[in-house]
């Protein structure tokens, strides 16, 4: 399977902002990519070039060995012959043509011998589940067969590459669940690659291999979903991902955090504003008068409201006027209006300077 | 981030590469070219005509060298003098200017207050049989406006205009001028006519407007009648103005009413006026007038576009709400019922009516058993000035309404085909101004009004032009001006309908492997057909219907069945003259229904719910 490379990729639509802005990323064979960010970011642009229905204002696309786009020396090679394929977000299914029709039509312009064909579209229909609606119009059909149709019609042609345009975004959640499954099912067992453009970040985190997050049209940071989250390049990637998000704290000398913060303000220069974000699941919640460790960065606060969330309770806490959640896995036993004293260890501290960018804090004994 | 190493040396030849690539990028299609194709094809037909046509109003014609005291073809304001400012321009301008403002004032108010009335009765209160009247009461604005002129003609006319008695003058009753014809009557007519317009858009405005905005008014202790003051009427006032300028300028191109009813007593409108100048072959001063009809045309599209703009910000989508219960009519259901039917009998049955015993009847009138008869439809031998057999046997008639079918329906299909191609491009091209351009010059025969528009064709087909023969006096420069007459309607039914099927069905048989011409053939056009099937027939509809163009470049000795139908007229025989625009009024409505059928909707949908 081909490896896609998109090197200094640039898009723009005759704005003052380009739409995509030096796009550098290669993805890998079998990746299972999920290009991802909010809405405007560009992540879509970003697919509709690899599929060739969209071409960059510069720089060059490859899959394996062949050059798909090459604006400085002028290769093109248009969408129809790039033989991807691609799924949308509203499937894209013909009205006029049945189900069956649908699914056959790629294997029918590929000259595929009738039985063959026959064969290929009753296997990717048996593995989608949609044989019994293979006479049925697409009108007939609810949003998740259309969904499975729109699968099946790309599946046919066994693409070696498979763009998906944030496929699931019009599921109602519990069939977006089943389909999550389907697309992981689907990765394993036609080892493709795949690349998934959406703005959930719980798809990105369940279903990708790798994720790249994208804001304005810039490559904000590229891993594996763990990396993205444990730790993310920026403050952009560290707030985007997480719920309840992750706690922001700008820092000044003394106050909020006091322990750890005195420490690293000594470090990152005291009359800097630097700025720590900690996931509301690295927060410990105890009593005010129990014992604490001094390497932990801790605060006292108080506790503003609990809010049960079923499986576990948000424990949302004011300190100095700023709102801290904290998330408990067992119930609080604190109530609303109590003091409490919020901690947590060092190696899950996220800090980030004034630009934003992270701060790597575990080459630094004195904070860990 | 992952950095990539590849970069591309040589700046100096990597520019050209560039513009290469986006020349690919844009050429990739046939598309672009296919647009400059339609361009240049409606630059001919639409734009130089109308050119062509101004600029014979500011050089001197050959035939009016002495009268001008200028040599031919030399540049002069004399057409302009002439007609602003000469001792003629009173009778060649001013009085018909005047005359077309009165009567538009009239037919306006009158159309706005019945209609606004019926709308209103269809849309916000419990009367009975809504639906139905809904359906009934637009049924005038599938009708050409003059069918109603010939009505009111059979009825009221007296001696001034000659032929055949009229129904009054047969039980005795002397009609005045001012009745039979002129500027009451027309007004009265237009008001007919275009009320169902009102009614149309006026109804989808209070059908949409949230009760919701109603209700909190009344909670806040406001009056019925406070609401309807400072709530109701302020937010239809975009559907009222746009209303009104639409109306005004629809009865600036309007020919057949006036000339109907006008003529005998010499009162000219500004279309009349326009058709006599070039009856008279004054093509000079025919340019100028056509100009002038052109520039208000245009100036009140141009004020209704503007205000409905302005009028975004009055958009109320209503919400759960909005269902509204519904005025109810208590003990004036009755009153409201009876005003409703009035309005149904005037606006449909009666003039419909009328024209069919017309049609039946040997001495106009006469309500006597032995005055009856089939023979104006069947019959042979008949003792009329016009023709001697029946209107459903005469050649003359077949004639007409074969060359009515195929022209129109020529144009017709072309007029789709060309609008379907238009969207295609306008909606796919990545070249913006082509878009643009095309979306433009196609609108542009809509700010002409249809006469003024047959003065452009007759001023550049008149003569050859190039390769191409002279086309007055044959049938294909009635093909070339319906169909560009009906461009602006077909492209914009093109451009809606690729919006509305968007790209990505497209783009999903493109990543399949799917080249152009199959996407097209396999994806587009069968998810189309409904749209281009509907494309073809409103315009159909339309020309079948149409007057104005095609009674100043219809040759003489071939006609269409609504140039015929004027003939009769002419001739004083009215009988063949009302039946035959019964015949034009069943395929109208023939054809209206059927596109409704198309299109599984319903023109009067959802007022009367």
């Amino acid at each position: 399977m081909p490896e896609i490379v998109l090197s200094n990729i640039q898009k723009n639509y005759g704005n003052a902002r380009n739409a995509v802005d030096d796009l550098n990323l290669r993805i890998g064979d079998g990746d299972f990519l999920c290009v991802l960010g909010p809405s405007g970011c560009g992540k879509t642009t970003t697919l509709r070039m690899i599929a060739g229905l969209e071409h960059p204002t510069a720089g060059a696309i490859t899959v394996g060995e062949t050059v798909m786009d090459c604006v400085e020396s002028g290769v093109l090679v248009p969408a129809e012959k790039r033989e991807m394929g691609l799924v949308f977000q509203n499937y894209a299914l013909w009205p006029h043509l049945s189900v069956e029709k649908n699914v056959a039509f790629g294997l029918e312009l590929r000259g595929v011998p009738k039985a063959e064909r026959k064969a290929q579209i009753d296997r990717v229909m048996q593995t989608m589940g949609i044989a019994q609606y293979r006479d049925r119009y697409p009108s007939q059909l609810s949003g998740g067969q259309q969904q499975r149709v729109a699968l099946a019609r790309m599946l046919a042609v066994n693409p070696a590459v498979m763009l998906l345009d944030e496929p699931l975004s019009n599921l109602d959640s519990r069939l977006r669940l089943e389909m999550r499954a389907e697309l992981k099912r689907i990765h394993d067992a036609f080892r493709s690659t795949i690349v998934f453009v959406t703005h959930d970040q719980w798809e990105a985190m369940t279903l990708a291999t790798r994720i790249a997050v994208m804001l304005d049209g810039k490559l904000q940071q590229v891993g594996t979903p763990t990396e993205i989250y444990d730790r993310p390049a920026n403050r952009f990637v560290a707030e985007f991902l997480g719920n309840p998000p992750i706690n922001m704290i700008e820092l000044s000398s003394g106050g909020l955090l006091s322990d750890g913060s005195a420490r690293f303000l000594e470090m990152y220069g005291a009359n800097r504003t630097a700025t720590v974000g900690i996931r509301p699941e690295s927060i410990t919640l105890s009593a005010k008068e129990e014992p604490r460790d001094p390497r932990d960065w801790s605060t006292e606060a108080q506790v503003f409201a609990i809010l049960p969330t079923g499986g576990s309770w948000i424990v949302e806490c004011v300190c100095d006027g700023t709102h801290l959640f904290a998330v408990s896995s067992s119930p609080p036993k604190v109530r609303a209006g109590e003091a409490v004293t919020l901690s947590a260890r060092p190696p899950t501290v996220h800090a980030f300077g004034e630009d934003g960018v992270r701060i790597d804090l575990e080459g630094q004994p004195a904070f860990l | 981030m992952q950095p990539m190493a590849r970069t591309f040396s040589g700046e100096s030849t990597g520019r050209s590469f560039a513009r290469n690539y986006r020349l690919r990028a844009a050429m990739q299609e046939p598309t672009t070219v296919i647009g400059i194709a339609l361009l240049l094809l409606f630059g001919y037909l639409i734009a130089v005509p109308i050119i062509s046509m101004l600029l014979d109003g500011a050089i001197i014609q050959q035939a009016d060298q002495r009268i001008a005291r200028q040599p031919g073809g030399s540049w002069s304001w004399y057409y302009i003098w002439r007609v602003f400012a000469s001792p003629v321009s009173a009778k060649l301008l001013w009085m018909p200017l005047a005359n077309t403002l009165v009567i538009s004032a009239g037919a306006i108010t009158g159309a706005l207050l019945l209609g606004g009335a019926l709308a209103w009765l269809i849309t916000r209160t419990d009367l009975k049989g809504r639906r139905w009247f809904a359906a009934v009461l637009i049924v005038p604005y599938m009708l050409p406006a003059w069918t109603f002129a010939l009505a009111w003609n059979t009825i009221f006319r007296n001696r001034t205009g000659g032929g055949q008695k009229g129904w009054l003058e047969t039980i005795g009753i002397v009609t005045p001028d001012w009745i039979a014809y002129g500027k009451l009557p027309i007004i009265l007519i237009f008001t007919l006519h275009f009320t169902p317009f009102v009614i149309l858009l006026l109804g989808g405005a209070l059908q949409r407007f949230d009760s919701q905005l109603e209700d909190s008014a009344r909670m806040l202790g406001a009056s019925r009648f406070t609401v309807l003051r400072r709530i109701l009427i302020p937010l239809m006032t975009p559907a009222l103005v746009s209303a009104a300028t639409l109306i005004f300028a629809k009865i600036l191109g309007e020919f057949g009413v006036a000339y109907v009813l006008g003529m005998p007593v010499n009162m000219d409108v500004l279309a009349t006026s326009l058709y006599r100048s070039i009856a008279s072959r004054g093509a000079g001063t025919a340019a100028v007038l056509a100009g002038l009809i052109l520039l208000i045309g245009a100036v009140s599209l141009l004020i209704d576009y503007r205000l409905l703009r302005e009028a975004r910000r009055f958009v109320t989508v209503g919400g759960k709400g909005a269902m509204d219960r519904g005025v109810k009519l208590g003990r004036y259901q009755p009153a409201a019922l009876g005003f409703v039917v009035a309005a149904v009998l005037a606006g449909v049955f009666i003039p419909i009516g009328v024209l069919f015993l017309s049609t039946l009847m040997r001495v106009p009138g006469l309500f006597e058993l032995s005055n009856f008869t089939f023979d104006f439809w069947v019959g042979s031998n008949l003792a009329t000035v016009g023709l001697e057999v029946g209107i459903l046997r005469s050649p003359l008639v077949w004639a007409a309404a074969w060359n009515s079918f195929w022209i129109c329906g020529v144009a017709a299909v072309m007029a789709g085909l060309l609008g379907a191609m238009t969207g295609y491009v306008a909606v796919r091209t990545p070249l913006r101004p082509l878009a643009v351009a095309l979306r433009q010059i196609t609108f542009l025969p809509y700010l002409v009004p249809g006469i003024a528009f047959a003065v452009a064709y007759l001023a550049l087909f008149a003569e050859p032009l190039g390769p191409i023969p002279a086309l007055y006096g044959t049938p294909f420069i009635l093909v070339l001006a319906y169909m560009a007459d009906q461009m602006p309607f077909a492209s914009r039914a093109g451009v809606s309908s690729m919006l509305q099927l968007g790209t990505e069905p497209e783009e999903a048989a493109r990543s399949l492997g799917a080249r152009w011409w199959r996407r097209i053939v396999y994806v587009v056009l069968p998810i189309q057909r409904q749209a281009l099937a509907t494309g073809v027939l409103i315009p159909f509809i339309s020309a079948i219907k149409s007057l104005s163009l095609v009674i100043i470049l219809a040759a003489p000795g071939s006609d269409v069945l609504t140039t015929l139908a004027i003939h009769m007229l002419e001739f004083g025989y009215t009988q063949a003259s009302n039946g035959i625009v019964l015949i034009i009024c069943a395929i109208a409505f023939a054809g209206t229904w059927s596109v409704q059928k198309l299109l599984k909707t319903d023109l009067a949908q959802g007022l009367g719910k």
